[in-house]
């Protein structure tokens, strides 16, 4: 463990003098290399400190340290393919309901409140003789005089003032309630010749759209106007071969990161190549919300022992990536991987795999409970802390 | 004229008697030895306030009528005035023990709420944290150093400014949704 001014020691020493920008942005790659080393800002040697843990034991912690490269030749050919997947979420376009208890408290503090306030001014909103004046009045008498809309048969000002608890079982707080009380009242009840209109004349007032849509009966999860009060998460399908079996896995979109990228670029291109342009999406920071790891598979390792079968089916599909490259590695029968995840949101528009690169067949708009029960276990707990509350 | 009085004196009429002393001179407000504050007019005896001028009496002396925007402000006013205000609550002991009841269960419930935001922020501050250490021990990809992705996804390059946040982005969560709650033909 280096200690700071040893750090700072360090910095000296190096005897080219490039600054970080160049030497990241250098494209003569032997060069860059050794001089960006000399010139590092963070602490490294805690991760060649802890020692590699033994192929017996895999880790099946998430957190654990990941297997880190001790030879030169493995540093050569990297154990872990890097990865950049995008975590596309649709916020939440309403708000949650109402608990009981909130609307309880709610017409309990406006009933309270009317009791204290001020008398409603009544010829400071409705000049005399006015149809609005009439309207208000017809209004007024039927809600037995008290100006208040929405909070039912009480008079905060009469004999029974004292009597503002509603009674056990009361639907009179429910918001369902209070939206009749307020769409009745928005209801003209005068013509605008003062005429007092009868009640098949008057035209109701548009409703509010319901909070369940269509897409939510249907249950149809392509859609992106369902669950409106949760986040929706964009899943994509993969199908893979096992033995001449196709089985399905389904994960957030990923996309290998090329040399020169950034994960923000990478991801932008990912989202762009699989699931198309017409999306108004924006990534929201540079920096990874999750992370998961694929742990490598070393020679002589059986991968069915000490991995799920599910991230064994990843495996297999790697394995034919790299065989179709013609990639091979010297101790690692099967490069591991390091997927990290940024987190975007999506504003308009539809995802579309229409001619995508990635091989995706189907995606799905899945809140948090749905996404446990349909991502890879191991997927599911490496992104589960990023979620939302609702 | 006498119901214009009456109109002035009822403001007084709760207001403490105070007896009428037999003085020529100037009566004296009730004395509040240890107040520093200004005695209210409706507070004050009548003699007080006549003598000074400021009896609504005397002051009502011609006989012209009002604007009627005057009339508006006095009707505001008497709206607006203590009498017409409500008196503060006053509870019964198991009125006030359920409405404490309430008013805890409140506080509890707000509580209950505001830690589990408090939660999910750390959880996610965690997740966070968790993937950028692991990107600060990664090399790659390719021959790029190790902390290399890291250090370009602290950069912050367009992240602050007009432009960082996109505008539709700054949309509020409503009760209802919209009459079409999605537009699923966005093209860019």
């Amino acid at each position: 463990m280096l200690s700071a001014p040893s750090r700072g020691a360090a910095l000296l020493r190096s005897s080219q003098r490039v600054c970080l920008q160049c030497a990241r942005t250098s494209t003569t790659i032997t060069r860059a290399a050794p001089l960006a080393a000399g010139r590092r800002y963070f602490a490294s040697a805690e991760a060649v400190a802890t020692p590699p843990p033994s192929s017996q034991t895999p880790p099946t912690q998430q957190q654990t340290r990941t297997k880190t490269a001790t030879s030169p030749q493995q540093s050569q050919s990297p154990a872990y393919r890097i990865k950049s997947g995008i975590i596309l979420t649709r916020p939440p376009l309403l708000t949650r309901e109402q608990t009981p208890f909130e609307s309880a408290f709610y017409l309990y503090q406006k009933r309270l409140n009317e009791r204290l306030t001020a008398p409603f001014r009544k010829d400071f909103y409705f000049k005399k003789d006015t149809a609005s004046d009439l309207d208000w009045k017809i209004k007024l008498k039927e809600r037995h005089g008290v100006p208040a809309k929405d909070i039912g048969r009480y008079n905060p000002r009469g004999r029974m003032a004292w009597n503002d608890e509603v009674l056990t079982g009361s639907t009179t707080s429910s918001p369902e309630n209070v939206l009749e009380a307020l769409l009745a009242d928005a209801e003209a009840r005068v013509s605008e010749d003062g005429e007092i209109m009868a009640p098949e004349e008057r035209v109701p007032v548009e409703r509010p759209v319901p909070r369940k849509t269509e897409a939510d009966e249907k249950n149809d999860v392509r859609r992106l106007d369902r669950a409106l009060d949760r986040t929706l998460y964009l899943v994509v399908k993969r199908e893979v071969e096992v033995g001449g079996k196709k089985e399905a896995i389904w994960g957030f979109p990923t996309g290998l990161v090329h040399t020169e990228e950034g994960l923000h670029e990478t991801t932008a291109r990912v989202l762009a190549e699989a699931a198309g342009v017409n999306m108004n999406t924006w990534i929201v920071g540079r920096v990874p919300v999750a992370h998961q790891i694929v742990q490598p598979i070393e020679k002589g390792e059986k991968p069915e022992e000490s991995k799920e079968k599910l991230f064994y089916l990843e495996y297999l599909k790697e394995q034919a990536d790299l065989k179709a490259r013609g990639v091979k590695s010297e101790q690692v029968e099967e490069r591991g991987e390091k997927i990290f995840y940024l987190k975007g949101r999506i504003m308009a528009g539809q995802a579309d795999l229409k001619g995508n690169k990635h091989g995706y067949t189907d995606f799905q708009w899945l809140t948090q409970e749905e996404l446990k029960e349909v991502l890879p276990e191991k997927t599911f707990k490496s992104v589960r802390n990023m979620f939302d509350l609702r | 004229m006498s119901s214009t009085l009456t109109t002035a004196l009822r403001g007084l009429r709760l207001t403490p008697f105070l007896p009428i002393r037999p003085s020529v001179t100037l009566p004296s407000i009730p004395s509040r030895p240890l107040s520093t504050t200004s005695v209210p007019l409706n507070k004050m005896s009548p003699q007080y306030l006549a003598a000074k001028g400021l009896n609504k009496k005397s002051k009502a002396k011609n006989n012209a009528p009002r604007q009627p925007n005057f009339i508006n402000m006095l009707r505001h006013l008497a709206v607006l005035s203590p009498r017409r205000i409500p008196a503060p609550l006053r509870m019964a002991r198991n009125r006030y023990l359920r409405h404490w009841t309430i008013h805890r269960a409140w506080l509890m419930y707000r509580r209950k709420e505001r830690e589990a935001r408090e939660k999910v922020w750390m959880r996610q501050y965690q997740s966070m944290n968790h993937a950028c250490e692991e990107l600060r021990l990664t090399s790659g990809p390719g021959s790029r150093d190790e902390g290399s992705l890291f250090r370009t996804a602290l950069e912050k390059w367009g992240v602050y400014g007009l432009k960082g946040v996109p505008i539709e982005y700054t949309r509020a969560q409503t009760e209802t949704p919209a009459r079409v709650a999605w537009n699923h033909d966005w093209k860019r």
